[in-house]
């Protein structure tokens, strides 16, 4: 399954720099004239490297099962470790998608049976100690961090985290907020759209790899499902505890044994994870997004698994087609074309499922089609010539001679250790990878280039702006093109049961609400109001305010404002806004907003027995559920006297979904027989943030549509 | 801004993070280390860490993009991305018939410049003419070329984690290799900077301005960064950003490189490191033989335009339909300044783990933020710069709202004296941040050049665990008191689009 990604962390560093893969031998022959100081490297002679040293890992199981790797170490005063899981969000149910990822993080959050979160976050800190949880796709992982003369305060909150999780409920509610803020904030980077919709294009958006978490299903997760899933996956004959650093071997056998000991829970073992069933229909995915000048790309379809026969073979091919500097995508796209920053291929591969087969990058808008089509070329050179003596060489010595680096920490040692056995490899499988590249020939680059790579199934993801690709359309590539509507779906709207009785009991309440202001009859006659309005922000701010209306719901508002005014008018369907920076045409998105905004007023409420397309439903406490369509909203009535207390409705706002409610007093007449509520208290999210007090209010003034959609 | 897109962050911005070790610690770190000048000026520092056969090379430019010169925005940025293009001897078929191409070319380049600077004046079909030249020049300079040679050479040997970074006060060059490539390290290093071709040139520039339409202008959180910037600074070269100007990327000319070049690049200003399985008398000989033909030059002058104080707040909204965030920043003096460890420890106050306020107050109790989090000094610490706090609302949340529980956390830590427990946590944190620091080649080469540059001594590294540690509570409500006001404050926030085109 797919995460959103937070933006968080990244974008304040100064310097940007990079990592890398690795591996590699073979003296470099390359390059060059022969001459100055390229002739003096080439006649360099490189000292045998001396051998690595690789760690004794202590291996073994405590009493409870659990799984013990030790590695001690004593360059540094620190002990770190982790508990790795055998459990993933391919294992959330059918409408939870989300439920192992809330689950991982509230194991370190959701605090302890003994302690809160901030207990154990000070008393963690207080000792420059950590503790954090996570579930990932295919594991679940409970990792620390110590100073070595305090590991052991830190290890048995580790311990105690990890085996007494409290899943206290305002920290389960805290961490769905900042979900639904993840949600809301997924379209926001074009790079991270483009990578997740081809991951779902590829997998399948509705199996366990491609789904992703929506609003309705992080809304159906409870604090019971969180508990079942930790029960049914934390326990010790499930996880593997990986301890490294400054200790002694022996000690931290007994520290583990009695941290561990007496933790005896047993279950069956996990179900094994499923299966990846490809379905992805090739051809040209296009998702629209404005507010850049690159177009971000993906293409490619599912890979294959890391102990696949040929995936050495596959590696050196997928780096000389695009890894790295010397490779020919880099070449031709960014220093040839100088069209784009980042361009690169890769040939993932999983330890127990397909992986991706990606080609992306980010390319300059007008440069868009022509690099696509650059690329399509390179992708069939690749399959149809054999790559030349330098490129394997290069693409090789650069494997083998980085394969140090998979040994320059004690760490690394450690960890692939417990991956290999977590995923049954053989602990010799890098050493079998190593020869295997080394043994990788022009000819079998060719061969697995021709049976894997499969232009005809590609799914080509373009996030970008086709209006500025130059007049060339998306369809040059010769592969179906549809545009792909990543809106974020809203959650659909809770809503208490309704029968005839319900119904019956609602419109009476309405009925009772509309005699309140003044009756059926008068309502009826209401034609059009003019008011002025003293609105008082959250911020202190003031704003006078008009509201020009006239029935059924045509609605004009001149809000004046220190800079200069700002008018609106919306007809029901469509509607312009002008201010001082200029003037604009309400764009679509917010149509629905405004929609549902009206729809929740006061004097439309109160119509709903009349309209004959509403719903109108009583749940409870003098609350009415009034629904058209996808409009709706709630009225709260007091029962006794029929005043109307208060709407309340879950408006679309450009931060995501947000409850917002009115209350209505001060009912004052307005002439035709009629009471309005003088003043309004409007509250988003919970918080005041605007008081709104009327000023002056008539009604019936022979208001026209012409006057109202007049133009300032 | 680097050369390879796509990789992970090297650690720490220059003067960032003060860090310090235990006693022990720090006197194993003293023994390890020796430090030698060669005769040009050119500073090294050698750490002995034999872990394993491998080993840091990092290259310290005490110029970053603080000293582009007017007009010429990005060039430091963009003679980064240059030093990857090879030498005479390398990424050259046949360098006299390319350095001949070359030449011509920018003579032709010249031409058309010569034209375009008449304005209304200016042949437009000579201008078509000299373009199509130019064009064809840059063809004809790529033919002689040798793509990649350089990186392939470095890759090749099995180096990892290549690449290179552009922040406003330095540029920073650095790979991983295997230990028995010492010497062809040294080689390949001190060929790009004493005898750097740039070549592919105008390609290249392309690419640098990519480089900048996918950080800036395709990236919400870049765009919000980069005016919080333009705004906050009105006279320090800060103005401008790390990223260059579009306009002035799209016409730079090899002579910029070559001029900065001149200035910059000369032995006296930059510093190397090399971390890892090395022998230091084996690194000083080496030194010796490929940089010390590196002629000499004069020290570069110092940015002189200083930033006038701010009298008054200043915000800017940027039109976005992404999800709003919010950068605010204080002015605050340069990294010299007897006051920096104190912001060091506000932000450990503000900014660290779980028991950090911001975390604490906005995400945790308040619920308003998804995240939040403070940065000492940005974008540099050799001019006043800003301590920043940045914020991301939740949805549902408003940036006013955020704002304002922000503006309360800061004015608290004016208010009150911060307690005993949080002054001691923040301390421990930053002394065990060293000791984590020195797991890792690259971590080290980069903070020990860092500190010796900023502070002129690597030994900074840990006597900055000393400043700390006399910091007290009175020290923290005086410097938040002093610096962060109202008057001295820009804010950079997100809003939804409200004018378009009118129609």
């Amino acid at each position: 399954m797919l995460r959103h990604l937070l933006i968080f962390s990244a974008v304040l560093g100064l310097a940007f720099g990079q990592a890398a893969k690795a591996p590699a031998k073979a003296p470099a022959k390359a390059a060059a004239a022969p001459s100055g100081m390229a002739a003096r490297y080439k006649n360099l002679v490189f000292p045998p490297l001396r051998d690595v040293e690789i760690p004794q890992v202590e291996k073994f199981t405590l009493s409870n099962g659990m799984k013990v790797y030790l590695l001690e170490n004593h360059e540094l005063p620190l002990i770190s470790g982790r508990a790795l899981v055998r459990v993933g969000n391919l294992f959330d149910p059918a409408g939870k998608a989300g439920l192992a990822d809330l689950t991982g993080g509230l194991i370190r959050s959701g605090g302890t049976k003994a302690k809160t979160q901030e207990q154990i976050n000070e008393a963690l800190e207080g000792i420059a100690g950590s503790v954090e949880s996570s579930i990932g796709e295919t594991s679940g992982n409970v990792g620390f961090s110590a100073l070595a003369e305090t590991s052991d305060q830190v290890m048995a909150l580790f311990a105690e985290i990890l085996t007494q999780p409290a899943f206290r409920q305002d920290k389960i509610d805290n961490a769905k907020i900042r979900e639904r803020s993840g949600i809301s904030r997924r379209n926001d980077d074009a790079g991270g759209i483009a990578g997740r919709e081809f991951s779902r294009i590829l997998y399948g958006p509705n199996t366990p790899y491609g789904t992703q978490m929506e609003y309705a299903t992080l809304d159906a997760i409870t604090r019971d499902d969180m508990v079942a899933f930790y029960d049914r996956h934390f326990f010790p004959a499930n996880m593997m505890l990986s301890v490294y650093g400054d200790f002694k071997t022996a000690e931290m056998k007994e520290r583990l044994e009695k941290l561990f000991g007496n933790w005896k829970v047993q279950r069956p073992p996990v179900p094994a994870m499923p299966k990846v069933s490809e379905t992805a229909k090739p051809g040209v995915k296009y998702v629209e997004k404005t507010d850049v000048t690159q177009a971000f790309i993906r293409i490619g379809h599912l890979s294959g698994k890391l102990n696949d026969k040929d995936y050495p073979a596959l590696e050196v091919m997928s780096s000389i087609l695009g890894g790295g500097f010397p490779s020919r995508l880099v070449r031709k796209v960014r220093s040839e074309m100088g069209a784009a920053y980042s361009i690169y291929s890769n040939w993932g591969a999983n330890y127990d499922h397909p992986g991706e087969f990606s080609i992306g990058g980010s390319i300059e808008s007008k440069s868009t089609i022509d690099a696509l089509s650059a690329i399509q070329e390179e992708v069939s050179k690749l399959r149809n010539l054999e790559v030349t003596d330098q490129e394997l060489s290069t693409a090789k010595s650069t494997a083998l001679n980085s394969f140090v680096f998979n040994f320059d920490s004690p760490a690394k040692t450690l960890n692939r250790m417990v991956a290999y056995d977590y995923w049954g490899y053989p602990a010799d499988f890098l050493n079998q990878y190593k020869k295997a590249v080394e043994g990788v020939t022009k000819a079998e680059v060719l061969r697995v280039a021709k049976q894997y790579v499969r232009p005809e199934n590609f799914t080509i993801v373009v996030v970008g702006d086709a209006k500025k690709f130059e007049g060339k359309d998306l369809k040059a590539l010769g592969m179906p093109v549809e545009k792909l509507d990543i809106t974020i779906p809203q959650p659909k709207q809770e809503k208490a049961k309704s029968d005839a009785g319900s119904i019956a009991k609602g419109r009476q309440l309405i009925d009772k609400a509309v005699a309140y202001v003044g009756g059926a009859a008068n309502l009826a006659a209401l034609k059009d109001y003019v008011q002025s309005v003293d609105a008082k922000m959250g911020n202190g701010m003031s704003l006078i305010q008009k509201n020009s209306w006239i029935a059924p719901g045509q609605l004009r508002q001149d809000v004046t404002l220190p800079f200069g005014k700002i008018s609106t008018f919306f007809d029901g369907q469509s509607g312009w806004m002008k201010a001082p920076q200029g003037e604009q045409v309400i764009p679509g998105a917010m149509v629905g907003m405004i929609q549902q905004q009206l729809f929740a007023e006061l004097l439309s409420l109160l119509r709903s027995n009349q309209i004959a397309s509403r719903v109108v439903n009583y749940a409870g406490e003098g609350i009415v559920e009034v629904s058209d369509g996808p409009l709706t909203a709630k009225l709260v009535v007091d029962e006794a006297t029929g005043a109307p207390k208060k709407s309340v409705m879950n408006a679309a706002s450009p931060q995501g979904p947000m409850l917002t409610e009115v209350e209505f007093s001060d009912f004052r007449d307005i002439g035709g027989g009629l009471k309005f509520p003088f003043k309004s208290v409007v509250f988003q999210g919970g918080k005041q943030t605007n008081e709104q007090t009327v000023t002056e209010m008539k009604s019936n003034v022979g208001l026209s549509l012409e006057e109202l959609s007049k133009k300032p | 801004m680097s050369i390879y897109p796509n990789r992970n962050r090297l650690l720490a911005g220059l003067f960032g993070c003060v860090i310090a070790a235990t006693a022990q610690n720090v006197a194993d770190l003293e023994k390890r280390i020796t430090e030698f000048d060669l005769p040009n000026g050119l500073h090294f520092i050698v750490l002995e860490r034999h872990t394993a056969p491998v080993f840091a090379g990092l290259s310290f430019v005490n110029a970053g993009a603080a000293n582009d010169p007017a007009g010429k925005a990005g060039i430091a940025h963009m003679f980064e991305h240059m030093a990857f293009k090879g030498t005479p001897s390398i990424g050259s078929k046949n360098y006299a018939a390319e350095k001949a191409a070359m030449d011509a070319l920018e003579k032709t380049y010249d031409l058309l410049e010569e034209e375009r600077r008449k304005g209304p004046r200016a042949d437009q079909a000579r201008i078509k003419k000299l373009e199509a030249d130019v064009k064809s020049g840059i063809d004809a300079t790529f033919a002689q070329v040798d793509q990649d040679a350089f990186t392939r050479m470095v890759e090749e040997n099995g180096a990892v984690g290549l690449n290179a970074g552009t922040s406003m006060d330095s540029t920073v060059y650095f790979m991983n290799l295997p230990a028995n490539r010492l010497e062809m390290w040294f080689m390949l290093e001190s060929d790009r900077f004493i005898t750097p071709v740039f070549r592919e040139f105008y390609k290249e520039r392309g690419v640098v301005r990519n480089e900048y339409a996918m950080r800036i202008e395709s990236d919400p959180q870049g765009r919000l960064i980069t005016a919080l910037m333009n705004t906050a600074f009105a006279d320090s070269p800060y103005h401008v950003g790390y990223a260059g100007i579009p306009s002035d990327i799209e016409n730079l000319r090899v002579a910029d490189a070559l001029a900065f070049r001149k200035t910059y690049y000369v032995p006296g200003n930059i510093t190397i490191v090399v971390a890892g399985d090395v022998d230091p008398k084996q690194v000083r000989a080496l030194a010796t033989k490929y940089f010390g033909p590196m002629p000499a030059g004069p020290l570069p002058p110092p940015v002189i335009s200083r930033e006038q104080e701010q009298r008054g707040e200043k915000r800017v909204a940027i039109e976005t339909d992404a999800q709003p965030m919010m950068a605010i920043g204080y002015k605050r003096p340069d990294a010299l300044h007897a006051d920096d460890p104190v912001f060091d420890v506000i932000s450990g106050i503000l900014s660290q783990g779980r028991t950090g306020r911001l975390y604490k107050e906005l995400v945790e109790e308040k619920k308003i933020a998804l995240g939040a989090a403070a940065y000492a000094t940005f974008p540099g610490g050799k001019q006043d710069n800003l301590y920043i706090l940045f914020t991301v609302p939740n949805s549902g949340k408003t940036i006013e709202e955020l704002e304002k529980a922000t503006y309360e956390i800061v004015e608290k830590l004016k208010k009150e004296p911060v307690d005993d427990a949080t002054l001691k946590r923040v301390k421990i944190n930053v002394r065990a941040g060293l000791i984590r620091a020195l797991n890792s080649n690259m971590g080290m080469a980069n903070a020990l050049a860092s500190a010796h540059v900023g502070y002129g001594n690597w030994k900074k590294l840990y006597s900055a665990l000393d400043d700390v540690e006399k910091i007290t509570a009175a020290d923290v409500q005086r410097v938040a008191q002093t610096y962060f006001t109202a008057k001295g404050r820009t804010v950079a926030f997100m809003t939804k689009s409200t004018t378009q085109e009118a129609k």
